[in-house]
């Protein structure tokens, strides 16, 4: 369980500095199970910040998101630094985002929060449907205590928490400023079951799968913007000339994007999930990063998001790559 | 209809290795079949996945990539970063149900007029055993 009070404390310790232009975590949502993104500007906005297994958004997105408008003439640049809070699996987003030089160390403070596994969303909304206007959940001795409308039930974890949850490596921040309780040793492991299983089946299943998968694509680009290493500054979707992917949402152009979306995160995804948290029509695109997470690691040894010091993986090479697929 | 599948394959080569190896077997007088479109890009490592993934869209049923030998690359690694690509997109392809096969790779220098052809003649045999590629072919021509 994190510290609720020694969060903001933290949080009002960094928004006080003169050079944190803002912190960004989370707070209590309006309705039911909702925590939402919010920011502290004073140092009388930490009172707001929360940390619950509810919590599921990544915030590394934020920092991307810094809209930099030209400068009027004699202007200073604002170069203050934005505080995130993050889980585990966010700070590697932010490792990642650095190691690309997306974004410099020293622009970013960083609270870290050691994460016991968060909810998802929609299994919690299978399992307590409906508009609830109170509803709490907490953290409770392995088990997530659900209090709805006064009444609280414990569910086991395996039951609310996303898969990536499940096979979590790095519950503790693997870059933070600050960090808030203690660190905590994974012991779980990165087995890939749903990966390899689905490995197995013939070349038209597998196809059949995803081509029922795509074809829901309703192309709304949430996966892309939801997703912390998604930040180009033109997506090759919404280029013009050349144009890649067509406007129009049918198979076609919807496999082109999934899988170009897929490619592009290659040695680069560090499976936060957000995409699938935020896919409107549930496509599982976990599944995709995952093949690729799996494939970086045993062809070219390579995990994303781990050290910031290191090239990115598919700008660097070894003379011994694997080459058995070359004529 | 009743008529043999003639598979429609694109061709990225490289201009240093592949595309002259390509010229040799045709000033040599080398036989290959005329199912390879090529397109010459400056080095393998040009052929971004956007461009494979939209020649099968287009109706292309494989796509061959040529480049220089590991070490030979005229600008140094590009043949490097575009077997890394290659390998990873492969198996991209291989979990979505489409044939790997269909994106071939090859390093063919600019002394290997005979291998060029060689090369040539297995894609198409493979790619011809496939059929044509129908998985997510652009319906809409507009």
């Amino acid at each position: 369980m994190v510290d609720n009070n020694q969060l903001k404390e933290a949080v009002k310790k960094t928004v006080s500095r003169d050079d944190v232009k803002y912190v960004v975590g989370y707070e209590k949502g309006t309705y039911g199970f909702q925590a939402t993104p919010t920011f502290a500007y004073k140092p009388e906005d930490s009172k707001k910040f929360i940390f619950s297994p509810l919590c599921v958004h990544n915030l590394a997105v934020f920092p991307m998101l810094e809209e930099k408008p030209p400068l009027r003439k004699g202007q200073e640049p604002d170069t203050r630094k934005i505080g995130v809070v993050v889980k585990g699996c966010d700070s590697r987003a932010i490792v990642q985002i650095i190691q690309e030089k997306g974004l410099d160390r020293d622009k970013v403070v960083i609270i870290g929060i050691p994460c016991t596994g968060v909810v998802d969303p929609k299994k919690l909304e299978k399992m307590f449907p409906g508009h609830i206007k109170n509803a709490e959940l907490k953290d409770e001795d392995n088990k997530f205590a659900v209090t709805v409308d006064g009444k609280t039930t414990k569910v086991s974890k395996d039951e609310l928490m996303p898969d990536k949850c499940k096979t979590c490596e790095y519950p503790t921040p693997v870059l933070y400023d600050i960090l808030i309780g203690k660190e905590i040793k994974s012991t779980k492991k990165e087995d890939y079951k749903k990966v390899n299983e689905f490995e197995k089946k013939p070349l038209k299943d597998k196809w059949e799968y995803w081509e029922k998968q795509f074809d829901k694509c309703i192309r709304c680009y949430a996966c892309r913007n939801a997703c912390p290493l998604c930040y180009c500054k033109e997506c090759m979707v919404d280029q013009l000339n050349p144009q890649w992917v067509r406007r129009s949402v049918d198979l076609s152009e919807n496999t082109a994007w999934n899988l170009l979306r897929a490619f592009h995160l290659a040695g680069r995804c560090i499976s936060c999930g957000q995409c699938e948290r935020s896919c409107p029509m549930d496509i599982p695109l976990m599944e995709l990063n995952k093949k690729i997470e799996k494939e970086i690691r045993e062809m070219f040894e390579y995990e994303a998001g781990v050290n910031a010091e290191e090239k990115p993986l598919l700008a660097m090479f070894k003379p011994d790559d694997p080459e058995e697929f070359i004529l | 209809m009743g008529e043999k599948f003639e598979p429609n394959i694109i061709g990225f080569l490289c201009n240093w290795c592949s595309y002259a190896g390509a010229d040799l077997a045709g000033t040599s007088r080398i036989q290959y079949p005329p199912n390879l479109k090529v397109i010459r890009v400056m080095c393998s490592g040009r052929v971004n996945p956007i461009f494979v993934i939209n020649a099968l869209q287009q109706g292309a049923d494989g796509v061959l990539i040529g480049g220089c030998h590991p070490g030979d690359c005229h600008y140094e690694r590009g043949n490097y970063l575009a077997r890394r690509r290659m390998a990873v997109l492969k198996k991209l392809l291989e979990y979505t149900g489409i044939d790997p096969n269909r994106v071939r790779m090859t390093w063919v220098s600019a002394a290997e007029g005979v291998k060029f052809a060689e090369v040539v003649k297995e894609v198409t045999e493979d790619i011809r055993k496939l059929g044509p590629m129908q998985h997510f072919k652009r319906e809409n021509k507009w």
